[in-house]
């Protein structure tokens, strides 16, 4: 028994060899959206300018649109609004999904409606507004479902309600036309 | 014609480890005297020329010679000479290089104050680490040489350094952190020497302790600087991430750590022997891991290098033959190894034997946090990621048994401990330190169950339990004057790095509790308040640096109407890289930092600001430089030093090859 244990820190070593060699010939980066190609996980968002209105799955079908991840908080978010009204403008249906940042309930003030639905109206006053609606997103579960890692992101949603594609980062008119354009336009013409 | 000169340099190099992997090796198994002596002059050659390649690749950098890929890709002739001298060592290949040559000072040191040792483990030593030499330099030669040069078609400009790494912190932090990772394989060797002559006594024991505590120093260090500057140029005013490479990092720390503690015993009682073996494997394993993890890119980090699988694999192969072979070893050898010693429940040695648990524990919780992604990702169930609340949760959960018994272990005595005549002193200390926190969080925040409160115990606890414990050894000597100069310097160092670890446990809880954060929009002549403190905007114009412009921001700050400081805090866009970077404007004090980062312009002229006030953050930094120094204390010890055993001890060791 004793000579045995003294193979153990061998045996753990071998193992861990195994997984660093198969990690070596895959890539760390490809993180695919485990929602990709999937129905968007089942939510009730309220919007975010008329809080008595709630978005469900089953509302938001019968379009291709685009769902923006945001927050009046994230700099690049506040960026790419103006580029997506203009997008706007050109027929996308582009469908805003608020981030709210989670508050720390020793120095921030507790969550209110009413200021941050002034945040945003400025904010898309001075910016352009893309968005046909915003929903809410107080809780972050549906942006924690879709596999948010951060603000802005902007998912595919087809018209049957499947994501089919999801892009990290801004859009600006380069990632439009390069990527998302074409993506957008074969899930538009099912 | 310099760049091939230290090209050929590097080739010497290589040959020159090859001939330490194996020509002292083979004199200690057919007890030549004569090859086992040629051990040291071989040392000493491979450093030489370690420094011509290195001098050579300099050389380039601050020359520009854009011929050579290396400096094309990580300089431009718009860089300071300062950051073209890092240059040389910010890329992948520049830092196998300077990896190379800080494994050649090692050895050589290793070469130069090793003749207490007996000349058949001088020489064995000296060959495992020309052995491991020879790996890193074929690697550096062969799958990614500093001085291929892209002729006949070069660059007229470079594409500049990583603006990143263009920081005081940068210049210091990879050569500290290098030494520390390669200075493990100095103790590994020794371990390896040991487990080949199957002798592990507290002689041993002895000869490795200082170079394990001179790996561990620098280490420390580096770590310590990466934080720093981590905390400067990220601009948002962390200074710890759990990246997967800053864990990388800190495991061979925390197994390091265990490891001169565990060396503590062996050397004064004899036992923990095949513990403290595979500790000082598993140090430089770990070490090896981490330049694996870092330089293969399985996993993705702010600092990973371009990932080439050619490399990783070669590394992989590497570090399977060191490890996988010296865990072998040990398994084989390991067995037979029996320790004598006897000691009670309540001992140091079983308070040291608590120290080693609760530091592997840690470094097994950062180990799979840091590697559960990829095994979750190769046992194909998708990926995940594992973030801070993770570790910070469980380092919490840690931190609190091994700062209480940090605070007792140097009480107590080897073999064993009564516990009544600790009752006095200890709760005196519990008394002390339960005051001092009170006081102090009462006079500077408002005492709540908290975090801080907890942290300030902590320190309080282990701070002032150190400080008391060396009262009472130099009262031992008669009077304390006289007790000065004759208690060890290792336990004045120990005690400093005990003190370090509480301010350090103090500068996190308070940070983590009291920081106050704001992102604030300003116009020139705006003043926002901050936790009492007044930042005014007084002037943002354009800059014009060598290699970058952007927009610099003038702050006064008044506490009180007093006037505080003055702040400038920057935005540089470097031109030939195309990124932006902040550099944050910091005012440190003892008590707190004043921290603002200038984030971007806002329509109508105004500007983003991140005001941040973050108390004792300072704290964290003094820490790790006092657990630096203690070591640096320690390593001044005279029983390091003694000679007196050397001419018996080679004669025998010759013989009994």
């Amino acid at each position: 028994m004793r000579k045995v244990l003294f193979y153990v820190p061998l045996v753990a070593f071998l193992a861990l060899t195994l997984f660093l060699l198969s990690g070596l010939f895959s890539d760390p980066r490809e993180r695919e959206s485990a929602s990709l190609n999937k129905a968007l996980p089942d939510f009730a968002l309220a919007d975010l300018m008329q809080p008595k209105k709630i978005w469900t799955p089953e509302k938001l079908k019968g379009e291709t649109y685009l769902l923006n991840v945001w927050g009046t908080w994230c700099p690049t978010c506040n960026a790419e609004l103006g580029y997506l009204a203009e997008l706007r403008k050109q027929g996308v249906k582009i469908v805003g999904l608020y981030y709210e940042l989670p508050r720390d309930p020793t120095f921030d003030a507790p969550f209110n409606l009413a200021v941050l639905q002034q945040d945003v109206q400025q904010k898309l006053t001075q910016q352009g507004d893309p968005y046909q609606f915003n929903m809410l997103d107080i809780k972050r579960s549906l942006s924690l479902d879709l596999g948010v890692s951060g603000a802005p992101e902007t998912f595919i949603i087809d018209a049957n309600g499947i994501v089919r594609a999801h892009h990290i980062g801004d859009i600006n008119p380069v990632v439009w036309r390069s990527k998302l354009a074409p993506l957008y336009q074969q899930w538009r013409t099912p | 014609m310099i760049v091939e000169a230290g090209q050929l340099a590097l080739t010497f190099v290589f040959a020159l480890s090859l001939l330490l992997a194996v020509v002292p090796l083979l004199g200690s198994f057919t007890a030549n005297q004569r090859l086992l002596l040629l051990a040291k002059p071989l040392a000493f050659g491979q450093f030489a020329f370690a420094l011509v390649a290195m001098a050579a690749l300099v050389y380039a950098f601050c020359n520009n010679d854009f011929t050579v890929i290396n400096v094309a890709q990580n300089s431009s002739s718009t860089l300071p000479w300062y950051y073209q001298v890092t240059a040389s060592f910010g890329s992948h290949e520049g830092s196998m290089l300077l990896w190379v040559l800080m494994l050649a000072f090692w050895t050589a040191l290793v070469a130069q104050f090793s003749k207490a040792l007996p000349l058949l483990l001088q020489g064995r030593i000296l060959g495992i680490l020309g052995l491991i030499s020879a790996g890193f330099v074929a690697f550096s030669l062969f799958m990614s040489n500093p001085f291929l040069r892209s002729l006949p078609f070069f660059p007229v400009e470079g594409r500049d350094l990583n603006p990143l790494l263009q920081d005081f912190g940068m210049i210091m932090h990879p050569p500290m952190l290098y030494m520390g990772y390669v200075g493990f394989a100095v103790a590994f060797a020794f371990a390896i020497a040991a487990l080949m002559s199957g002798r592990f006594d507290s002689v041993w024991a002895r000869w490795v302790r200082p170079w394990a505590l001179a790996a561990w120093l620098f280490l420390t260090l580096g770590i310590m600087l990466g934080s720093w500057w981590a905390y400067n140029e990220l601009g948002w005013g962390g200074w710890w991430f759990w990246d997967p490479v800053e864990n990388a990092s800190f495991m061979p720390w925390l197994v390091g750590t265990a490891l001169i503690h565990s060396l503590a015993v062996t050397e004064k009682r004899g036992t923990f022997k095949s513990w403290t073996v595979l500790l000082a494997l598993a140090a430089f394993a770990l070490s090896l891991v981490g330049a694996f993890l870092v330089r293969s890119g399985v996993l993705v980090s702010v600092h990973s290098f371009a990932t080439d699988p050619g490399r990783g694999l070669y590394l992989l192969v590497f570090l399977l033959l060191v490890v996988g072979g010296s865990l072998l070893l040990y398994g084989r050898r390991m067995n037979s190894v029996r320790s004598q010693a006897r000691y009670q429940l309540f001992s140091r040695e079983m308070l040291l034997w608590g120290n080693n648990i609760f530091l592997l524990t840690a470094c097994l919780i950062v180990f799979l946090g840091t590697l559960f992604p990829l095994f979750h990702k190769e046992l194909g169930l998708g990926s995940i990621s594992i973030g801070e609340p993770f570790f910070n949760q469980m380092f919490y959960y840690l931190s609190i048994p091994f700062a209480l018994l940090l605070g007792l272990g140097p009480w107590v005595r080897w073999k064993q401990q009564q516990v009544m005549p600790l009752m006095r002193p200890l709760s005196l200390v519990a008394i002390a330190a339960l005051a001092i926190a009170l006081g102090v969080l009462s006079s500077m925040q408002s005492v709540q169950a908290n975090l801080a409160l907890l942290g300030m115990l902590l320190g309080a606890w282990v701070g002032i339990s150190a400080l008391a414990e060396v009262v009472l050894r130099l009262r031992q000597f008669g009077s304390i004057g006289k007790g000065i100069t004759k208690l060890n310097a290792s336990h004045y160092g120990m005690t400093l790095a005990h003190i370090g670890f509480a301010v350090l446990v103090i500068g996190v809880a308070m940070t983590k509790t009291y920081t106050t954060e704001r992102d604030v929009r300003m116009l020139e002549g705006d003043t926002a308040t901050v936790a009492g403190y007044e930042f005014t905007l007084t002037d943002v114009y354009d800059l014009n640096g060598a290699n970058y412009g952007g927009q610099a921001a003038e702050l006064d700050v008044r506490q009180n109407g007093q006037f505080v400081t003055h702040l400038h805090a920057e935005k540089r866009f470097y031109r030939i890289q195309r990124t932006v970077m902040t550099e944050s404007a910091v005012h440190a004090r003892l008590s707190r930092d004043l921290y603002v980062s200038l984030a971007e312009e806002l329509p109508g002229g105004a500007w983003a600001l991140r005001i941040q006030v973050k108390p004792f953050v300072r704290w964290i930094w003094l820490g790790g430089l006092l657990m630096a120094l203690g070591a640096l204390l320690a390593l001044a010890d005279k029983r390091y030093r003694r000679k007196t055993t050397t001419t018996d001890a080679t004669v025998a060791g010759v013989a009994d090859a």
